[in-house]
């Protein structure tokens, strides 16, 4: 809404003109939007499990991946700890039209990956038999019907393991509660995660080309291993069995589409994309872009309610882009260590009450100043009356909401102003007063009241991964659309 | 956007020669509301698929639906609420002032039961111009006294919005959305005859213990009472700014506890800006309220709000140990324009749909009726907005399988509507995209899918839908192969 435009369409208005503005793509995958549409990579943002209690009374978190298409897919998961250490990876084999849900309790306390009948077993497989369906339009293609599959597929995706060892299930619960494993089984004995209780982190989900141990920290894993068919879809549920008591949240996993879609593994292509979800592990490529998967946005606008006759809570679940690779190492100088991403700033956050009353932070924000503001981890779950976000006015007000510009001032592991000279805006390759692109975020909001009444919800995202961030201080508003 | 396409093009073909290069087709938008894809953003318009109410009973233990809306921009703006019977009636109309940075929660109870909009520590509630704007601490955080987009009327009919309707209008729109005809006269449509036997009137919604509806919030200029969806409304009342959150509960406080929610649809107008009644193209093939915009020949697209998919895949559960089970929420366009009578409604309540497959977790497809081939009967209709549970005759049957999950294949198009703005003539169909000729002759129709799953005793969670496209793609055929929509650029 800038006042150009506005005086450019009163002017048309009032003589009666039709005024005509840059056009809109129409094609479906062909935009910065994250919308709930079938995409290359799906990220559930936050996990957590409590590995330690029986199943009837165990938090644990569940998602469930479909594959949308015909052709038969692999889906590789990563899960990372709340630093963006991509501790562990597997591959789900999907014939044409499949769906895999995966629990997490099985995976952290069972040491089970997707278990079948009898439960000892489980896994997926490229030998799994394809049906016989009644339309031509409903039957799965072939499970050696990909031709973006590699020639060792039908070997490295036949009964793939559904068990961990139990040395590799011990390395896993340590990395994800107290961040540190005993390296017998994942090689490393650095500082990778946070201490928690529960096993917390977040998982990425893309689609890929063979059934292997890689994940998109992996040198070749963009050069040979991804794929970029939009195919996938997903969910989570985050389960609270509490007798009669439980409830559960959840919704759909965020749908990071790959822009142009298609293409063999390796393929080079154009986008038009400023900069990519996995942006800061493409740095050995030709091509920054090589992943092709959309950008996430860096600002939210996310409504809470916290406290009142209801006894109402609100609590975000937060995943942010972290400033470095994460690399096995604890060393504090290295760039790329997963505890860089274990207190990286937020550029700006304002808390609005239901009269609209404004409550900032109390240190004035400043992006290039050290920690300004409350560092966080890459994965994280805060209440909204937390010291992560500024303090609720005198008004009395219980609800509200936060506008949150997560940015977090940037990474020389990022593409774009990566070298001291050559920062540019991210959109224009003009010179830009920040030097680095934003970072990406999520958010998700988390109501619930007592005894069982609980919701979630994707927050509203004020602009898309396209869009730039806004610098701290600057007006709260929607993104503008740079083109009309 | 063509000098960056262009820049970005020239620096990815050089930097691609190096390697083989997969040539992938013309560049995507990277602009912010510059797409026909269904994002959680700032919105000029917001769908409600589904509400459900029961004011008859105490609040205690009547299931509700709240939904609240937010005004992200520094700007005051006005959001117009209009809530539709599920055969797509629009019953009531009002208008919420939003402050600049507003949040306005709605009970829908209240409205039900109470005749009450928004009640505040006030007696009466409602919103108002009047609002004290607060003084904040940093310019950025200031909301904007005025929106120079508003109509110089606002000042006066803006002031104190009524919170509380009579108890007349309140028992006329109990009646239309559970019984579908009112008691009085004071919605649009006739009541019963008061002969005696009555003469019933024709239905503009369904008959159900609670009420059940859906609903829009455009963001509009003024607060004047106009018709809703009328030549007027378009013409002089909605405004174009990607401006509105908002998110929703159903709450059921009865013997078990349990919400659900999500976001709303958020539906942006593309291109966003300008006054009421500016006349600006959009490229969008065909838009949100196509069918109330027919009194606009020469721009059937004036309304700019995006269009919805037709093609959908929710998951479902059902059965099973932990007594699972899964409803799907689905909103569809109506077939109606703006100018239906009442006793057109019917219409919208038995509309076809083109197409179901459930596969299990085996990839086992079942069609409805055991339907073998493409040439069968298509599903049964419905109405505009329904909740329904994934194991009704809606739905193909379970595999012989014995597996309890797996996901729904929908194509909700309903076959076309002479109100729709493409293929209206005969001789003119096209295809919405290109304009040229189509095999369909119209255009596909649009539709919302939320998935709801439950568990006892409490476990229930809610997800929009996964759409297999944009509003923008072309729906497939009845019996094509089930995939995502082709993107046509690459």
């Amino acid at each position: 809404m800038r006042w150009s435009v506005i005086v450019f369409l009163v002017a048309a208005a009032a003589s009666g003109a039709t005024s005509r503005t840059s056009p809109s793509t129409t094609n479906n995958d062909d935009s910065c939007d994250i919308a709930v549409q079938p995409a290359a990579t799906l990220l559930l943002p936050y996990f957590e499990v409590d590995f330690l209690s029986p199943p009837s009374s165990a938090r644990t978190t569940l998602f469930t991946v479909q594959n949308v298409s015909p052709y038969p897919q692999i889906a590789n998961v990563t899960l990372w700890t709340d630093y963006g250490y991509p501790a562990f990876s597997f591959p789900i084999f999907l014939t044409g039209y499949d769906v895999q849900g995966i629990n997490l309790y099985d995976i952290f306390t069972r040491g089970m990956i997707a278990p079948g009948f009898p439960p000892t077993s489980g896994g997926t497989s490229f030998t799994t038999p394809v049906p016989l369906n009644p339309t031509p339009g409903s039957q799965p293609f072939g499970n050696a019907a990909n031709p973006n599959f590699l020639a060792d597929v039908p070997t490295a995706c036949a009964l793939l393991a559904g068990v961990i060892p139990p040395a590799l299930l011990q390395d896993l619960q340590l990395l994800f509660v107290i961040g540190k494993g005993t390296g017998q089984s994942i090689p490393c004995t650095a500082a990778v995660g946070g201490t928690h209780v529960l096993a917390i982190g977040y998982a990425t989900i893309d689609v890929v080309a063979t059934c292997s141990a890689k994940n998109p920290s992996s040198s070749d894993y963009f050069a040979g291993t991804a794929l970029f068919d939009n195919v996938l879809v997903g969910d989570y549920q985050e389960i609270v069995p509490r007798g009669d008591k439980s409830y559960a949240q959840g919704g759909p996993m965020v749908h990071i589409r790959a822009v142009p879609e298609g293409g063999a593994a390796g393929a080079v292509a154009d986008s038009s994309l400023p900069y990519t979800f996995y942006d800061r592990y493409t740095a050995a490529l030709p091509q920054r872009t090589a992943d092709r998967r959309q950008p996430l946005p860096s600002v939210f606008a996310a409504r809470y309610i916290a406290g009142g006759t209801g006894a109402l809570n609100t609590s975000f679940k937060i995943w942010r882009e972290g400033v470095a690779t994460g690399i096995c190492s604890s060393s504090v100088t290295n760039p790329n260590a997963p505890s860089r991403n274990s207190y990286m700033p937020i550029a700006d956050a304002v808390r609005f009450d239901e009269h609209e009353n404004a409550t900032l932070y109390p240190l004035p924000i400043a992006i290039s100043a050290a920690l300004p503001t409350p560092g966080t981890n890459a994965a994280f779950s805060a209440p909204a009356i937390s010291g992560f976000f500024p303090a609720i006015s005198t008004s009395g007000d219980v609800g509200g909401w936060l506008y949150l510009n997560l940015n977090n001032g940037g990474s020389t592991a990022y593409s774009v102003g990566l070298t001291s000279g050559i920062a540019r805006d991210f959109r224009t390759n003009t010179s830009t007063y920040i030097g680095v692109r934003q970072s990406q975020n999520w958010v998700i909001a988390s109501m619930f009241a007592e005894p069982t009444y609980a919701t979630e919800a994707t927050v509203p995202a004020l602009g898309n991964g396209c869009s730039p961030s806004p610098r701290a201080g600057a007006q709260v508003a929607p993104a503008a659309n740079p083109t009309p | 956007m063509r000098t960056l396409a262009t820049y970005a093009l020239a620096l990815l073909l050089a930097t691609s020669a190096l390697a083989g290069t997969f040539r992938a087709g013309s560049p995507s938008t990277t602009n912010n509301d510059d797409s026909c894809d269904i994002a959680v953003q700032p919105a000029a318009t917001l769908l409600l698929p589904y509400f459900d109410v029961d004011f008859s009973s105490p609040q205690t233990k009547a299931r509700t639906t709240l939904f609240t809306v937010q005004n992200v921009s520094a700007l005051p703006q006005i959001a117009e609420v209009t809530l539709w019977t599920d055969y797509g009636y629009p019953a009531l109309q009002f208008p919420i002032f939003l402050t600049g940075y507003d949040v306005q929660s709605i009970n829908l109870y209240d409205v039900f039961a109470r005749a009450s909009i928004a009640p505040g520590p006030t007696p009466g509630g409602g919103t108002s111009v009047n609002t004290t704007v607060p003084v904040n601490p940093t310019p950025g955080t200031q909301p904007a006294p005025t929106n120079p987009n508003f109509l110089s009327d606002v000042g006066k009919v803006c002031t104190n919005l009524p919170g509380v309707f009579p108890t007349t209008l309140l028992r006329d729109l109990q009646q239309m959305f559970t019984v579908g005809v009112p008691a009085d006269n004071q919605l649009g449509c006739p009541p019963p005859s008061s002969t005696i036997p009555p003469t019933s009137s024709t239905p503009v919604g369904g008959t159900h213990a609670n009420a059940i509806g859906y609903i829009t919030i455009d963001v509009v200029a003024t607060c004047f009472p106009v018709k809703p969806m009328s030549k007027d409304y378009f013409a002089n009342n909605l405004l174009y700014d990607n401006v509105l959150t908002g998110d929703y509960q159903i709450v059921n406080t009865g013997d078990k506890k349990y919400a659900q929610g999500g976001p709303m649809v958020h539906i942006r107008a593309v291109p966003e800006g300008g006054p009421a009644g500016a006349s600006t193209l959009t490229n969008l093939p065909y838009t949100f309220y196509d069918r109330y915009t027919t009194a606009f020949f020469f721009n059937r697209a004036v309304d700019r709000r995006q269009p919805l998919p037709s093609t959908f895949a929710p998951r479902f559960i059902q059965g099973g140990p932990g007594g699972f089970n899964t409803s799907l929420r689905i909103w569809r366009e109506g077939v109606l324009s703006g100018d239906a009578t009442c006793s057109d409604y019917p219409k919208n309540s038995n509309m076809p749909v083109t197409e179901i497959v459930r596969f299990d977790e085996h990839e086992n497809a079942t069609v409805s009726s055991g339907c073998p081939t493409a040439t069968c009967a298509p599903p049964l209709g419905t109405q505009t907005t329904l909740t329904i549970d994934t194991s009704s005759f809606l739905f193909p049957p379970l595999a012989t399988s014995g597996d309890l999950a797996g996901w729904i294949f929908m194509n909700l198009s309903n076959g076309g509507s002479d109100a729709y703005s493409v293929g209206v003539v005969t001789g003119l169909a096209r295809d919405f995209r290109t304009n040229t000729s189509t095999r369909t002759g119209l255009r596909q129709s649009q539709n919302w899918v939320i998935t709801s799953m439950f568990a006892d005793p409490t476990f229930a969670t809610e997800a929009t839908a996964l759409a297999l496209g944009n509003g923008c793609s072309t729906s497939p055929v009845r019996g094509a192969q089930i995939a995502p929509a082709a993107n046509p650029t690459p």
